[in-house]
């Protein structure tokens, strides 16, 4: 009886939590190239918020953090608290080569190095930049994740 | 009054989960609208109802360096405020559940103990942007609140009464008072949208200047809660004005259409008109709508005193 119900009340927050990712946007060093796709796939013509995607202006009303760009040393800090500042359960989304693997900027005395280097990331959307399309792709992939069952653990 | 009976309408009909539904599809049409207005597709139907379970199921952070009595207890003060001011209103165009001489005043404070609620909440985080929001709420607080209790005074001084059903009644029996006083329907429309923080004066909360204002700090339970209470909000001024200004509201058909068309214009209104400043908002108020309110006070009073 008592796991019917929580096993309902799972599937219904699953539910709310995939149609209501509210998303917060930071940039931690990059050309702003991966930015203003972003802001272009927020504009009307893609119209995010038929998927219920908003995008709020305080970490503490997010679910997704929409990153972009290497690491700066000094943006390493504000990363980390931007982060510890949203409410659990939260996700990470890595837009643009740089966020993945350091881009052009690999290797340059002033980077940390990628997103995953500092902060856990869910997914990861290549391109330089990508393409708003790519972009919501990328969050729907991220949704998918959410909704799929977790992937078992090989033993040994 | 028995108790089950004082119960049902509390939880379920004209107070609770009726008015919470009733919220969240009236948030939603609002989106919808305001969407399709801008050439988009808008959201899904459950959009609202999806956002406030998330909320509710999310982590809820009290930061550091407030006070967390407060901070817990101002998002339900503020619900329960709103909920409390329904059951005076002709809800679903069907008959108050409470009624007393006077219930348009309690209702108008109830309502506005809902921004005083943002306000405090605010200011009890140690949040700059908080801080800038809560003295935004507060100060739009007082700009629109006289001209738009003025723009309801006038239907209560035609009725005669104080009370929101005999203004109501009075209001079926009569032309419908956007004719009569077109001056004060439209200081009451605009009140409204004022009240609500809607696009022309949502400088208070304002996401590209002070991140999300008095709310910037609250996160899960608070904001859903929060969230709820604006939707009350908006379905009890739509059902105000509309029971006011538009003929009254005597069956649950004539409530739907004439809170619909009202949203209509609202919708329009916000779509229209650019995000004005807080001090062109206090200025607007105080030069423009505080004095036509009161020149349609005066036209009515005189028009009263003269009984004709």
């Amino acid at each position: 009886m008592d796991s019917v119900w929580t096993k309902t009340l799972n599937q219904v927050k699953t539910w709310a939590r995939i149609n209501s990712p509210w998303a917060i946007h930071f940039n931690s060093g990059s050309c702003n190239g991966c930015d203003i796709e972003i802001l272009a796939t927020l504009t009307p013509r893609y119209d995010v918020e038929r998927f219920g995607i908003k995008l709020q202006g305080s970490p503490r009303h997010a679910d997704v953090l929409i990153c972009t760009g290497p690491v700066t040393r000094q943006a390493k800090n504000r990363l980390l608290r931007i982060y510890e500042q949203m409410p659990d359960p939260k996700f990470v989304i890595a837009v643009g080569s740089c966020g993945l693997s350091g881009g052009a900027f690999q290797g340059c005395y002033n980077i940390t190095g990628n997103i995953n280097e500092v902060i856990p990331v869910d997914v990861y959307v290549p391109g330089c930049p990508p393409r708003p399309e790519a972009i919501i792709y990328g969050v729907a992939q991220l949704l998918a994740k959410l909704q799929a069952p977790a992937p078992a653990v090989k033993e040994g | 009054m028995n108790t089950p009976l004082s119960l049902l309408y509390l939880l379920i009909f004209p107070g609770g989960l009726f008015l919470i539904a009733m919220g969240l599809v009236y948030e939603w049409a609002d989106r919808k609208l305001v969407a399709q207005f801008q050439n988009r597709i808008g959201p899904r139907w459950f959009q609202p109802l999806a956002d406030v379970i998330k909320l509710l199921a999310k982590e809820e952070i009290i930061p550091a360096g407030v006070s967390s009595g407060l901070f817990t207890a101002l998002p339900i003060v503020a619900v329960a405020a709103a909920l409390t001011a329904a059951l005076n209103v002709p809800m679903f165009g069907l008959r108050p559940a409470y009624s007393f001489s006077g219930d348009l005043i309690v209702a108008m404070y109830l309502l506005s103990l809902m921004t005083l609620c943002t306000g405090l909440a605010g200011a009890n985080t140690n949040d700059r942007f908080s801080l800038i929001g809560a003295t935004r709420t507060l100060t739009q607080l007082f700009s629109y609140e006289a001209p738009f209790m003025l723009a309801l005074l006038g239907p209560a001084i035609m009725a005669g009464s104080w009370n929101i059903s005999e203004i109501n009644a009075y209001a079926e029996s009569h032309l419908w008072m956007v004719v009569t006083q077109p001056i004060g329907a439209l200081v009451a429309i605009i009140g409204l949208m004022g009240k609500l923080e809607l696009p022309p004066f949502d400088a208070p909360e304002a996401e590209t200047e002070i991140v999300s204002g008095a709310l910037t700090e609250y996160s899960g339970r608070g904001l859903a809660l929060f969230h709820i209470g604006k939707d009350i909000e908006l379905v009890i001024g739509l059902t105000m004005v509309s029971a006011f200004y538009f003929g009254g509201l005597s069956n649950p058909i004539y409530f739907i259409v004439k809170t619909v068309v009202l949203l209509l214009i609202t919708a329009g209104l916000q779509s229209l008109f650019a995000r004005l400043r807080i001090d062109q908002t206090v200025g607007m108020w105080w030069r423009l709508g505080a004095l036509l309110a009161l020149l349609q006070l005066l036209v009515l009073i005189v028009f009263k005193g003269f009984g004709l």
